[in-house]
């Protein structure tokens, strides 16, 4: 066919969106990914997300460290000195005593479940569009990472694993739209489904009107979606509007999911401690509510949190 | 570098970049998409990737190699999100070639016009990624929504400063 050569672009124009049609018929109908492009995307995109993050924070470290330090100097010199010393002692303490934080609570709870497998990740980036809600750790296949495993903090869960590509992998959020959660209400053990919205808050479907749900009780993940552990927190009831014949429940995320920069990737689905019993105290829902349930032991030799040895998953997982 | 073209009864000004600028930028617009979204969700308002492919669409006024950038940029961009392989590709295919045709026949120098313009892709790239999602995915996703006016005059500011940068790297 001879196509005048003005036309030729828009020939190729819808050729090329043809194509893209026909590639997204294809994910649809199949319902597979085309995970060569994602592995692509990711391989070629990630590494500097992952340089980024690392060089943000030591540029950080040097702003106020170094920076402060010598515009302090030009004030008073021995004074300067001494503030500017107190002043960097007092941010590295601060800046440790936050990640300490941080990191005794990711321990605290690693500790109270030392016979689950679990790794610990930084984020490392977020999703490139604004329909989408993932983030991008810097843990991937060749760490034992796979699809489906479950992301949470000591504060609640986060997602889920979508994609493990070899040195990252894409963590879908519970505020995603196309995320699910079994749960439960944990005063009644009611169970329903927590799905994403897109937005910060999440909402959690099939439970009846009927079912008296108070403004700030708490849901716990069900283990019914086989992804997520039991009892694991997802949020607290923040608003309800009556439906027939379910109601819509509207929670707040447990997890601080606006400011992620620690995980932990659960490596199975073994039943955890709630993050109540990482403080100490198990809850009262857990000795009322749940008597039968039984807590994992602490290891006599706790394991090191898996970050303190990359790319060794046998060590990492017991 | 400008190279003139003189066609039957129009000048147009093909801008001429140093070797590897284009895919330099794409890919620092796409990385830094993902990281700046890492550190506040509403840099998720931005749309880097597509500020540069209207730029570069504009500017190279070349309708084949923007559709083929926009393409490129939009596959890269479903890749690192959580959308079907395709449905950014469509959109910035289509305003690749949208964006080169009309650098070719507009004035797209002036701020006000590049704001103008930005404001116009944004809504298109929009449309498409809605039908498309409409279409093919039966999903529902808006047309037009307050949230996406934000968006879009957020972007078009951003345009006119980040093309002037752009236009720094021409020869």
């Amino acid at each position: 066919m001879d196509v005048p050569s003005r036309q030729r672009p828009l020939v190729l124009l819808v050729a090329l969106i043809l194509a893209q049609v026909l590639l997204l018929a294809f994910q649809i109908k199949r319902g597979q990914d085309v995970r060569l492009i994602r592995v692509w995307s990711a391989e070629l995109l990630t590494p500097p997300q992952r340089g980024g993050t690392f060089l943000l924070s030591k540029i950080h470290g040097a702003w106020f460290g170094y920076i402060d330090l010598r515009s302090a100097r030009t004030e008073n010199k021995r004074l300067a000195d001494e503030v500017g010393r107190l002043r960097l002692e007092n941010q590295e303490l601060g800046s440790q005593a936050a990640e300490a934080g941080r990191l005794a609570k990711l321990l605290g709870f690693r500790q109270a479940n030392a016979d689950a497998p679990m790794l610990a990740a930084e984020v490392i980036g977020a999703s490139a569009d604004s329909n989408s809600q993932t983030i991008f750790i810097n843990r991937g296949e060749s760490d034992g990472v796979r699809r489906n495993m479950a992301v949470v903090t000591p504060d609640g869960v986060v997602g889920k694993i979508f994609e493990a590509f070899p040195h990252t992998a894409q963590v879908l959020l519970v505020t995603d739209r196309e995320s699910g959660v079994g749960a439960l209400l944990a005063d009644t053990r009611t169970h329903g489904v927590v799905k994403g919205t897109g937005d910060p808050l999440l909402w959690m479907d099939y439970v009846t009107t009927e079912e008296k749900v108070p403004a700030g009780e708490r849901i716990l993940t069900s283990g019914e979606d086989k992804i997520f552990p039991k009892d694991l927190p997802v949020g607290t009831v923040a608003s309800t509007k009556p439906g027939r014949p379910f109601q819509t429940i509207q929670l707040e995320p447990a997890a601080h999911l606006d400011r992620l920069e620690e995980v932990l990737v659960l490596l199975t689905e073994h039943s955890l401690a709630s993050t109540e019993s990482t403080s100490g105290a198990p809850s009262a829902q857990e000795k009322t509510k749940n008597p039968d349930k039984t807590p994992a032991q602490p290891a006599k030799k706790p394991a090191p949190l898996a970050k303190s040895a990359p790319g060794n998953p046998q060590k990492e997982q017991q | 570098m400008t190279v003139r073209m003189d066609s039957e009864a129009q000048h147009i000004e093909v801008h001429k970049f140093y070797s590897g600028t284009v895919a330099v930028v794409c890919f620092l617009a796409l990385v830094l998409q993902a990281f700046l979204n890492k550190f506040n969700t509403h840099f998720q308002l931005l749309e880097l990737p597509l500020l540069v492919v209207v730029y570069f669409g504009l500017s190279r006024r070349n309708s084949v190699s923007g559709m083929f950038l926009g393409t490129l940029v939009g596959l890269l961009q479903d890749g690192i999100s959580h959308t079907p392989i395709g449905l950014y590709g469509i959109a910035k295919a289509v305003i690749g070639y949208i964006a080169s045709s009309v650098g070719a026949r507009l004035d797209t120098e002036h701020p006000v016009s590049r704001f103008i313009l930005m404001f116009l892709f944004f809504h298109i790239h929009q449309v498409v990624l809605a039908i498309t999602i409409h279409l093919l995915l039966a999903s529902s996703e808006p047309f037009f929504s307050v949230h996406l006016l934000i968006a879009s005059l957020i972007n078009s500011a951003v345009a006119v400063f980040l093309f002037a940068g752009l236009d720094r790297l021409r020869r």
